[in-house]
């Protein structure tokens, strides 16, 4: 019973946030054109404003992640060690090599050179 | 509706939102806006109310001012203060204090007493596009066709390190608060990084004599665009005053910019600021002799920095190193040109593609 009432109480709640939103949202007059135009002072864009461009700290977040996930695992991996031995050994064998392809990706790509 | 009727009344005695379209000798009275506590100077026509348009504006600029219009969410008005009235609104004589009116028609607007201006241009995309290719998207393919109206940015080579991704090319201005007032510029970005700039539009003259007050409300500018408000109001509530260097060195103002930028005549922006502040102090304000022009400064700088450059500048300055744009100089001719050169990266340090 208290349950139902937890459930009703919840479903009441969110309610109450979800409805101002949505008759807020059907209240808002739809955009005209020159609205959705991105604002540049007055002027008019060219081009649409969909666009790719270079997330420039990717190569630094991949080196980042790879040595960050190697050494979160390689603490419990010690206390694993301990018990099983070889076996343990073989596995952090394997997932090191997996990470060291993006190493040696980031290398290539030149992340380890100073400029 | 009671709740309806109280929403109106708070949004009427709330600061009043205004975006402001400065023109010509209109940036001494903005200036004092931006301190008004009853006034709210939004930095986008997508929060405000108002349209104040302050002091002259030239005939060129008059689409661009439509758009502006057309850009503010109903219920909206304009406002024309000093200079040549507007399209439509009210207008106000420059000598006269705007503020009681501006307030007036805010709480006729939000209580609904006043009808909302209509827009001014077709509400129309400028291709026609919707249902148009295989999925609707106005076009063949992943970039062709016109999606919203608009072609796909093309990819271009950046200038930094040759990688070809999307280059934005747009003009900018002639009403962003964040450029000297009128200045328009063509700029093609990559990311935020500035690849190439023309000018399509110079500046507004301010007739502005100098002095400690006019250099005050410099640095106080310069201040909030360092995103430092309080401060900037701080420093032009305590008026011209000796030691203002000290103040903002302290306050980490000249620390926020970096050194060497936009270097004219051996002086950079941190050294123009400096200057600024010992005019508001009774001493010599920033020198700037040069009269090569401000496009070959940008490129290579970030957008942030590019707003630094401009606004460190004086008003006769600036408007020196402001090339005049060549009428014969379409946008046509432009693109076509930036799409087809792809040697950016032979040049080691920031200078685009000359144009024109």
């Amino acid at each position: 019973m208290t349950d139902l009432l937890a459930i009703l109480i919840a479903a009441l709640g969110a309610g109450a946030l979800v409805a101002p939103l949505l008759l807020m949202g059907r209240s808002a007059s739809a955009l005209t054109e020159p609205q959705k135009t991105p604002f540049l002072g007055g002027s008019a864009p060219r081009t649409h404003a969909w666009q790719r461009y270079h997330a420039r700290y990717y190569s630094m977040t991949l080196l980042f992640i790879a040595f960050e996930m190697e050494m979160m695992f390689m603490y419990p991996w010690a206390v694993v060690f301990v018990e099983e031995g070889m076996k343990a050994m073989v596995e952090m064998g394997m997932f090191l090599a997996i990470l060291s392809i993006g190493i040696l990706y980031g290398w290539r790509e030149g992340i380890f050179k100073w400029q | 509706m009671a709740v309806t009727a109280l929403v109106h009344r708070l949004a009427a005695s709330a600061p009043v939102p205004v975006f402001a379209a400065v023109g010509e000798d209109g940036l001494r009275a903005v200036d004092r806006l931006a301190v008004d506590p009853r006034v709210d100077l939004v930095a986008s026509p997508l929060h405000a109310a108002l349209l104040l348009v302050v002091g002259t504006i030239r005939d060129d600029d008059r689409p661009e001012l439509e758009r502006l219009h057309d850009q503010l969410p109903h219920p909206r008005a304009t406002v024309s203060w000093g200079g040549n009235a507007v399209f439509e609104g009210e207008a106000v004589d420059g000598t006269v204090d705007p503020l009681p009116l501006l307030s007036d028609m805010h709480r006729a607007l939000m209580t609904r007493a006043r009808p909302s201006e209509p827009d001014l241009l077709p509400n129309a995309p400028p291709n026609d596009w919707r249902g148009k290719g295989d999925f609707g998207q106005g076009g063949e393919g992943m970039m062709g066709g016109v999606p919203y109206g608009r072609p796909m940015p093309m990819t271009d080579d950046d200038m930094r390190d040759g990688l070809a991704l999307d280059a934005y090319s747009a003009p900018f201005g002639p009403f962003l608060p964040q450029f000297p007032a009128g200045l328009t510029l063509d700029l093609t970005l990559q990311g935020d990084v500035i690849q190439q700039a023309k000018v399509l539009r110079p500046p507004y003259p301010q007739h502005e004599s100098g002095g400690a007050a006019v250099a005050l409300r410099h640095v106080a500018r310069m201040l909030r665009l360092l995103g430092l408000p309080a401060r900037a109001e701080r420093v032009l509530h305590d008026g011209p005053r000796e030691r203002l260097a000290q103040t903002l060195s302290r306050w980490g103002a000249f620390a926020a910019i970096p050194p060497g930028l936009g270097m004219i005549d051996g002086t950079d922006v941190r050294g123009r600021l400096r200057a600024w502040c010992a005019e508001a102090g009774g001493g010599a304000g920033p020198v700037v002799e040069d009269d090569g022009p401000l496009t070959d400064l940008l490129p290579g700088l970030e957008w942030h920095e590019a707003v630094l450059v401009l606004n460190s500048l004086p008003d006769a300055a600036l408007r020196r190193l402001v090339p005049v744009p060549k009428p014969d100089d379409d946008q046509g001719e432009h693109k076509h040109e930036h799409h087809h050169d792809h040697h950016h990266h032979d040049h080691d340090h920031g200078h685009g593609e000359a144009h024109g």
